[in-house]
């Protein structure tokens, strides 16, 4: 058989895939299974990584972190979102506008957002807490960064904040794609438009809603400039993220072992996330 | 289905039926007028309430340090361009936006080219082996680009291509790869084969065909890629601190890291360099901001 000539064309792909992504993910893996500070030759522990992730106390709280935040930002994120494009998608006259309007605070980088947010947030002179006083609230006033309760939470919010307009954005495409004659008819049929939105538009936006969901886990899992910029991962760890973990192991500590041991285990958590969502989202969907 | 079109039926024959009564029509009219017009209310002040920030940044930017001292929440009593003017300078911003333009570019580049070409038989060759390579691209969709940081950093180090742009291109290259060949197989699946066939019969080889056929037809969709390869590249910081060394050499982001530090409080400083680095992708999103959000949520819906 004659091989065909396109088949050539996969070459440059192939190789730079192979080298620069299959290669580094494979030889992280014997990487996680050493004590390695960058330089001479690491040293082989076997499992003790690992075994140091899932014993020791402020691991766990990682990990617990990582996964609350990242619960915290996808539901609000997406509910949201939702409610957003639902009212949008029924104001014609602003749609538009609006929707781009909300995009600008994602046009913004992560890095400034955070900047931004540590300033907003500050306890003195910080713009939440005296527009909060501005306005007769002072009894609502925190110290959002800095106290362990709710430090996490304000992150999270910063997060929401940034990303709500992009739920939004794609929960209106979806929208677009819901022919008008069905909610009409359902109008005319006397479904209130609470109704209409659990029975007609939720069901027939789940594409949007599987993408949106898994757009927001795989972002907030990888994140780690919001707690690098505005907490540092404190107080007392309140808001060290397993990006943020990997990132001080890399570019403080040097430990680039346990670095390579933490990105395997962010792999498989994504991966599992991943695969829960879509088999539940993707089964969701065929029903419809 | 049935009892579907019934009631389309019947909703051309109440719109008719309430054209002709007016006062049934008036009626309804104000009332929805009103609705409509307070739900634009609401949403306009949430829209302009999750603006806030961004405008609280803008006149930040031009108060003086003893003014924010004395009131934290006001407008700027006049515009101290001399804020933006020290930052400037101070952080190499011009040298900063040359870098983070130049490395975008030649990524955006790399990245259309080399999936592109890997496109081309995967949409077209249909068998088991383009199917499982192109599962094998699809892989590094969900692979977050932290996983495997660590090696690939000792990786390029072992090149020797530690603190120079290629070896940050090539990252991003390679990072953005799967996407672009996710994006160009699934373009080129629904552009149809005649006008390729017909240049194969004249003759044309498979890469002039590429060239001079097929790559011209993929423009909408590699404007796409690179509205998400240049958000990517320009909101970047880890790599860039990873790969180059030299402070000279950072781009946009890195760049404003550096200059700020973390728990930075000096507001003179941290707004216009905030302003500084997101108004040129703010800019272009203003512009174009009817491709950036189709190609944003691209592929989002299907």
């Amino acid at each position: 058989m004659k091989l065909d000539k396109r088949l050539y064309f996969l070459i440059p792909a192939v190789l730079l895939y192979l080298a620069f992504t299959i290669y580094p993910l494979i030889s992280g893996i014997s990487l996680s299974m050493t004590e390695y500070a960058g330089v001479g030759e690491g040293k082989w522990v076997g499992t003790e990584n690992y075994e140091e992730i899932f014993s020791d106390q402020r691991y766990i709280q990682v990990l617990k972190n990582t996964v609350f935040y990242a619960i915290l930002v996808v539901v609000f994120q997406n509910g949201i979102g939702l409610v957003f494009a639902a009212l949008l998608n029924s104001l014609p006259q602003v749609r538009n506008l609006f929707r781009t309007a909300l995009l600008v605070p994602s046009m913004l980088s992560l890095v400034i957002a955070g900047y931004i947010w540590q300033y907003l947030y500050s306890p003195i002179g910080g713009g939440l807490n005296e527009v909060l006083a501005a306005i007769g609230l002072s009894s609502l006033q925190q110290v959002w960064l800095g106290d362990s309760n709710i430090a996490l939470i304000s992150v999270a919010a910063v997060h929401v904040w940034m990303f709500v307009g992009y739920s939004t954005a794609i929960f209106l495409a979806g929208y677009a794609g819901i022919s008008s004659e069905i909610k009409e008819a359902a109008q005319l049929d006397g479904v209130s438009p609470i109704k209409a939105f659990f029975y007609i538009d939720i069901p027939l936006l789940a594409p949007a809603i599987t993408v949106n969901i898994t757009l927001a886990t795989i972002g907030t899992l990888k994140s780690f400039e919001f707690p690098f910029i505005m907490t540092s991962g404190g107080p007392d760890y309140a808001t060290m993220t397993l990006g943020l973990k990997i990132f001080t192991l890399i570019f403080q500590d040097f430990k680039y072992g346990m670095a390579a041991a933490l990105s395997v285990v962010m792999i498989l958590l994504v991966a599992l996330i991943t695969i829960v969502q879509n088999s539940y989202l993707r089964a969701r969907e065929d029903k419809i | 289905m049935m009892s579907m079109k019934k009631t389309l039926v019947q909703t051309k024959a109440n719109t008719l039926s309430d054209k002709k009564g007016t006062t049934g029509i008036s009626k309804m009219f104000t009332k929805r007028s009103i609705k409509t017009f307070s739900l634009i209310t609401v949403m306009s002040a949430i829209v302009l309430i999750i603006l806030a920030p961004v405008f609280y940044m803008v006149m930040m930017s031009f108060r003086s340090r003893k003014e924010i001292m004395l009131d934290p929440l006001n407008l700027p009593s006049e515009l101290h361009f001399s804020n933006y003017v020290k930052v400037v300078q101070d952080m190499d911003y011009l040298g900063a936006i040359i870098n983070t333009v130049g490395i975008t570019v030649s990524s955006i580049v790399l990245v259309a080219l080399i999936s592109s070409l890997a496109a081309y038989p995967l949409a077209r060759i249909k068998n088991k082996w383009t199917n499982l390579i192109y599962i094998f691209f699809m892989l590094g969709m969900v692979i977050p680009p932290f996983a495997a940081l660590t090696p690939l950093y000792l990786f390029i180090r072992d090149l020797g291509l530690l603190d120079s742009y290629i070896g940050l291109i090539l990252v991003y290259t390679v990072g953005n790869l799967p996407l672009g060949v996710f994006f160009y197989t699934s373009f080129m699946k629904s552009i149809p084969r005649e006008l390729e066939e017909a240049a194969q019969l004249d003759g044309a080889s498979f890469i002039k065909t590429y060239w001079y056929i097929i790559f011209p037809m993929l423009k909408p969709i590699t404007g796409t890629l690179a509205i998400f390869v240049t958000l990517s590249c320009w909101n970047d910081v880890i790599n860039p601190l990873l790969f180059l060394t030299t402070e000279s050499k950072l781009t946009i982001m890195p760049a404003v890291l550096r200059f700020l530090g973390t728990y930075s409080v000096d507001p003179t400083q941290l707004f216009p360099a905030a302003v500084l680095a997101s108004l040129p992708l703010l800019c272009v999103f203003i512009v174009l901001s009817k491709q950036v959000v189709s190609g944003m949520t691209a592929g989002a819906v299907k």
